[in-house]
């Protein structure tokens, strides 16, 4: 008896729950799809090949975007791998500069303004393959062809989800082709140390780098203006990531607070101590010339009143 | 007598018999040149104008309505009612099969209208020849924002466009250059875009200037010197801020006392508006230090850290 209540009340507990999650509205807890996804991503594409990198030749951006799209849409948005990327790589692929690799931890937007779209250093995110994805967000549903508007799992709900196994595969593919000198630049102002020791650059990065086609790595640590000096070269996880690369047979050269970046941390905060000039240029050339003609107009109308009043009193 | 009589009728009939064939070839002849005629005359299509300077951007299309969808999602989704679709269209009509010396300001008025958005108070930023060093400036401080950062400017940033009055009505081998015809496509977009970016602009206003070029750093022919400055509005713009930029080692063609900055002040003083002009503001200076930071004008007061 039990058992045929069971499927009754089994059948009536998921309609609720189902019910329930409709009040709700949403399925995950991550913000949905970026609106316009498909439009946003082969505009990239296009804008990437014909006016960012045209050296990268000629690429077809629809198909691009279906090999991309087939790697997440129709399946369990938790059960997403890096490999399901792999057409949508072969698609996209193309050679990396020597010495333009730069890798980062912990400060996006800044390695953004320091790379300068590509010029002087090639970032992930400065790639075909990293363009196209950057600042979005995405994922499907089981048996629908649809993308996912309303929400999409974040890390904590499901480890393989489609974004994240997105920038796993193209951190793989980034390393791996990256060669010469490459870069590292570091927070050292973040929390939890400058150097993550489970993350994109420790996890999938890292590991795929090619010794042999690597010269040096150039590890740079930048605090934040006005933020904390926690780690440093040669301390706490910095020290970690420098034995890790000595051991693994690099050429390691660390930097604290890199001149160059400091700089471009500088912007925002000009009058903070730290980006104070040594040089001075002659006063003459410094300093604002504010048009004032208005300011003495009016003092030598009022000077030239005050005269003609004091002769016109002398003379009664 | 009948051989006589004979060789007479062979000889007509060799004439006559002539005369056919060259009668039969002139035709024959007739009928070809005419088939070779009209053939020809069907495979001469109108071929589109060629031009100096680069075609249409491929995929154009695809470019801007990325660049807009991305503009108006997650750049700026205050500007969530725009339709990205409709001002493409708006775009392509204004020059798609017409001739690209006859631009006039009417064909771009619907996708001004569409793509306009207001700009916020004192953060206008005006250029002329430092489009690398200023578009590097917003791209790292948010407080500023030059037409290019605007949803018409950065739609239009970096691509070409123009028609041609024959199919497909898009030339994407070439396209007028300014010298070959000044109402061209490109040209009239952006004097247009510039006119109502000014108009747009409130409060404190700015603009970064070249102080290494030779020509002087106020020029009157630039889009700046030409259409800017006389469009902005005294009632809404209260002052003008100039920041003078000279290459790092200079050369110092001109600072803030020199002859053209000096013509621009009095235009723009006699328009009531107040004027500071800086040389070198220190905030541009310390972007243009990022790629260069052992030149001398770099030089830190470090005091703590370790020397790189």
């Amino acid at each position: 008896m039990m058992v045929s209540l069971f499927y009754p009340l089994f059948f009536v507990s998921v309609l609720c729950m189902n019910s329930f999650s409709g009040v709700q509205g949403k399925k995950w807890k991550g913000e949905g799809t970026t609106q316009n996804l498909e439009s946003i991503f082969i505009g990239r594409c296009y804008d990437y090949i014909r006016t960012v990198n045209p050296a990268v030749g000629e690429k077809n951006c629809s198909q691009i975007w279906e090999a991309f799209k087939n790697a997440f849409i129709n399946k369990n948005p938790c059960n997403i791998l890096p490999k399901d990327y792999e057409l949508f790589i072969n698609l996209t692929f193309h050679t990396i500069p020597p010495n333009k690799s730069l890798f980062w931890e912990n400060n996006q937007l800044l390695v953004s303004s320091f790379a300068g779209r590509g010029l002087r250093y090639m970032s992930l995110s400065d790639t075909l393959f990293g363009f196209v994805g950057n600042l979005l967000n995405w994922c499907g549903q089981e048996n629908s062809p649809g993308l996912d508007y309303e929400s999409c799992p974040t890390a904590m709900e499901c480890e393989n989800n489609a974004v994240d196994s997105f920038w796993r595969m193209t951190s793989i593919i980034y390393a791996q082709h990256s060669s010469g000198v490459i870069q590292v630049l570091l927070n050292g102002s973040a929390e939890g140390g400058a150097y993550p020791q489970t993350g994109f650059f420790a996890d999938y990065e890292i590991p795929n780098l090619q010794k042999d086609k690597i010269s040096q790595v150039l590890i740079w640590v930048v605090d934040d203006i006005e933020g904390p000096d926690l780690d440093s070269c040669g301390t706490n996880s910095v020290k970690i990531l420098e034995n890790r690369l000595e051991t693994l047979g690099y050429d390691v050269t660390c930097t604290d607070n890199y001149k160059s970046v400091m700089f471009l941390l500088c912007l925002d905060n000009p009058d903070h101590s730290k980006c104070a000039f040594a040089s001075s240029a002659p006063a003459a050339q410094r300093g604002p010339i504010s048009s004032d003609r208005g300011g003495s107009w009016n003092k030598l109308m009022f000077v030239s009143f005050a005269v003609f009043l004091f002769r016109f009193a002398l003379v009664y | 007598m009948p051989l006589q009589q004979g060789s007479a009728r062979m000889r007509q009939r060799t004439v006559l018999l002539v005369g056919i064939a060259v009668l039969l070839a002139a035709l024959v002849l007739a009928v070809v040149l005419a088939s070779l005629l009209t053939h020809g005359r069907h495979e001469v299509r109108p071929k589109m104008l060629q031009w100096k300077d680069r075609g249409t951007t491929k995929n154009l299309q695809e470019v801007v309505l990325g660049r807009c969808y991305s503009y108006i999602t997650a750049q700026h989704p205050e500007l969530g009612d725009k339709d990205c679709l409709k001002i493409w269209e708006s775009l392509k009509d204004a020059f798609i099969y017409k001739n690209p010396c006859n631009i006039t300001p009417e064909d771009y008025q619907p996708l001004m209208e569409l793509a306009s958005h207001p700009i916020p108070c004192n953060k206008s930023l005006f250029w002329s020849k430092t489009g690398d060093l200023v578009h590097r400036y917003t791209k790292s401080n948010q407080n500023f924002l030059t037409l290019e950062d605007t949803l018409l400017g950065y739609m239009a940033d970096r691509v070409s466009w123009c028609g041609d009055p024959s199919a497909p009505g898009i030339n994407y081998e070439s396209c007028p250059k300014r010298n070959e015809c000044e109402n061209n496509p490109s040209s009239v977009f952006w004097k247009m875009a510039s006119k109502m970016f000014a108009e747009a602009a409130c409060g404190v206003v700015q603009v970064m200037l070249n102080g290494s070029v030779e020509a002087g750093a106020f020029r009157s022919s630039s889009i700046f010197g030409s259409i800017e400055i006389f469009n902005l509005d005294p009632d809404k713009v209260s002052e003008v801020h100039i920041w003078l930029m000279q290459n790092l080692g200079g050369p110092q063609s001109e600072s803030c006392s020199g002859q053209s900055i000096q013509r621009l002040i009095s235009i723009l003083e006699e328009r009531n508006f107040k004027i500071i002009c800086e040389d070198n503001y220190r905030p541009v200076q310390l972007l243009q230090c990022v790629h260069n930071p052992d030149h001398r004008d770099c030089r830190l007061c470090t005091n703590s850290t370790a020397i790189s």
